[in-house]
């Protein structure tokens, strides 16, 4: 049988030319796999969902209420066995997927493997990041509950905050004024069909130029090539060793996300209704806490304009903050450039500048996450600033200072990088 | 001359030049015509964002709860209350959504437009002026007159006392005031349209 088909397609040929490919083992090489399999398990139950999902706002009758067409078909998939539970572990995919690319962006910055010659894939996973971004946002309106409509609609506004071509950008997104019919196909069509394309087309560039470039190799593998004076990468092979623990991985990761949706319930349309006149207390997923806590500290009479421009609070906290935050992760590797070809990851510990640096953005960021929740922790917004700098400030020294006191008394500096 | 086979007329094109010539033009010429398909994407609908529709004499309907759709009785409310009501028919355009609030006369103080107050109760537009979120009202039950309207989507603070004056959060202007009188047989009717713009100022 194998004989059969190695015959016609040359399957030996294959396997000593691709499949024997080196992958080099470190414990923090996993997090874009993660990601990967989110995305696998997306695919899958979106298509269960979409079976089922009926895209129109457009009112139909639901047990003798009238309802957006796609909430009652979001409604009768709840009802279905294992309905609601393969909508929940579409939704905990998509937070953890965001999760695992934000770990893998952190590692890879971390361990500073962006520089020469990763500075493609650097920006190809810059823009992964960004699609996944707008694929959970246009899965936000889906559901068209109360919850969906009032996120689209700050979603919109925003969109329509960003200075001379507002309009057109927000009606070219949401297909004419927010809400109105023809939003839930244009996003319908987003979300399954154009998103899912691009992901899959850009996920294969980013394994492609991997493939071309190799994996970053962990340090310790520098004095082993060199005891051994041997030139290939030092790991595990693509078959057999890495396809099985990916498979083995793949299924616990399954079963984790399933465990998880089976007990922690995720937004409940049934509890938040269909649209209605009130808003309710609510929060966005956890990757939009940032620019949900920002968009709170802003003071509302901060407008002005500038050439014809309307810069309002909502432009500075949904338009200029996120492009100032894109802007430094595209900055990075033109900023922090290495002349020679680097193969092995540094040690964080060794580079105080860019790893404080990295540490206080996080810190920076994730105080736009605490403000997100003043009104539970009844702080103002201008109190809240002085602690996002305070805080910020502080990590900042304190992380820097400690960095270079631990190089001073580990080699005398002389590993200590810029 | 090495060129000499290629070139293709006497003028002095070359061949390759002519190729890479007619490929520029035809790439700039596919793209450029479709680029009209972006204008057709984005379709603009006239009289779009917040235009209210409520004219003078539409009487007050609840907007929410069980009695939705019911005529609102002034006696229902008792100070430091607020319901959301629309106007009687007219629950389709979002913008019409208003917040009725019950204080008592001796609370009011400018900006807010007594003339537009009648008995104590007061209306306001109940779209934020930040993102459009609806605004929600906050009572404080051991001093009803200190209740106030907030916006959970950003926490954005209003006055009911004094014109829905932002007092704190991002929302840039005060909510709009509506006029609103009582009549005899206990409902509520519009007097005036709103006095400032309403919806999101973005």
């Amino acid at each position: 049988m194998f004989k059969w088909f190695d015959e016609r397609l040359e399957l030996k040929k294959f396997k000593e030319k691709f499949l024997s490919k080196t992958f080099p083992t470190h414990p923090t090489f996993l997090l874009g796999e993660i990601a990967l399999f989110s995305f696998v398990t997306l695919v899958i139950t979106g298509i269960f969902l979409g079976l089922l999902y009926e895209p129109s706002s457009k009112m139909v009758s639901l047990f003798g209420a009238m309802v957006p067409a796609a909430y009652a078909s979001v409604v009768r998939i709840d009802l279905l066995p294992m309905g609601m539970l393969i909508r929940r572990i579409h939704h905990w995919s998509a937070m953890i997927m965001i999760a695992s690319i934000l770990a893998h962006l952190m590692r890879v910055f971390f361990t500073s493997a962006y520089r020469n010659p990763r500075e493609i894939n650097w920006y190809v996973g810059l823009g992964l990041f960004g699609i996944s971004l707008f694929a959970a946002f246009t899965g936000y309106l889906l559901p068209y509950s109360n919850f969906s409509v009032t996120a689209t609609s700050i979603g919109y506004y925003i969109a329509k905050s960003v200075p001379w071509i507002g309009n057109w950008i927000s009606r070219l997104v949401f297909a004419g004024d927010f809400p109105s019919d023809s939003t839930v196909p244009r996003f319908f069509f987003l979300h399954v069909m154009l998103i899912p394309v691009l992901l899959i087309g850009t996920i294969g560039l980013h394994m492609m130029i991997l493939i071309k470039q190799k994996h970053t190799e962990p340090a310790s593998n520098r004095n082993k090539k060199e005891a051994e004076n041997g030139k290939r990468l030092i790991g595990i092979p693509i078959w057999p060793e890495q396809t099985v623990i990916s498979i083995a991985f793949f299924f616990f990761l399954l079963f984790t996300v399933v465990i998880i949706s089976t007990f922690i319930p995720l937004n409940p349309i049934e509890t938040y209704g269909p649209p209605a006149a009130g808003t309710p207390v609510m929060r966005p997923d956890w990757y939009f806490l940032v620019v949900y806590g920002f968009l709170k500290l802003i003071p509302g009479n901060l407008t002005f304009s500038i050439l014809g421009g309307k810069i309002t609070p909502e432009t500075i906290g949904g338009v200029l903050f996120p492009t100032f935050i894109i802007l430094v992760f595209v900055l990075l590797p033109l900023l922090d450039k290495a002349k020679e070809p680097q193969h092995y990851i540094t040690n964080p510990l060794h580079r105080p500048f860019m790893t404080s640096f990295g540490i206080t953005g996080g810190v920076f960021l994730t105080m736009f996450v605490v403000s997100g929740y003043i009104d539970v922790l009844k702080i103002a917004p201008r109190t809240m600033i002085y602690y996002v700098l305070l805080a910020t400030a502080g990590t900042g020294i304190l992380s820097y200072t400690l960095l270079r006191f631990y190089n001073k008394n580990n080699d005398g500096g002389k590993n200590v990088k810029l | 001359m090495v060129n000499q086979s290629d070139t293709g007329n006497k003028a002095g094109i070359t061949r390759r030049k002519f190729i890479l010539g007619a490929i520029i033009v035809s790439i700039a010429g596919a793209f450029g015509s479709l680029l009209s398909v972006l204008k057709v994407l984005s379709p603009s609908k006239k009289g779009s964002g917040y235009v209210s529709t409520i004219a003078v004499g539409d009487r007050l309907v609840y907007a929410s709860g069980s009695n939705i759709g019911a005529d609102l009785k002034a006696s229902s409310l008792n100070t430091g209350d607020a319901v959301l009501v629309y106007p009687k028919s007219k629950s389709s355009n979002p913008a019409n959504l208003v917040q009725l609030i019950k204080l008592n006369d001796s609370d009011f103080k400018a900006p807010t437009d007594v003339k537009l107050t009648d008995k104590g109760f007061v209306a306001y537009s109940a779209i934020c002026t930040h993102l459009g979120c609806t605004v929600s009202w906050v009572k404080n039950e051991s001093a009803p007159d200190t209740s106030y309207t907030e916006c959970f989507c950003h926490n954005s603070i209003f006055n009911p006392a004094t014109g829905e004056k932002v007092e704190g959060g991002p929302a840039p202007i005060p909510l709009a005031q509506i006029g609103i009188k009582v009549t005899d047989n206990d409902t509520l009717v519009f007097t005036s349209d709103f006095t400032g713009p309403i919806g999101p100022q973005v």
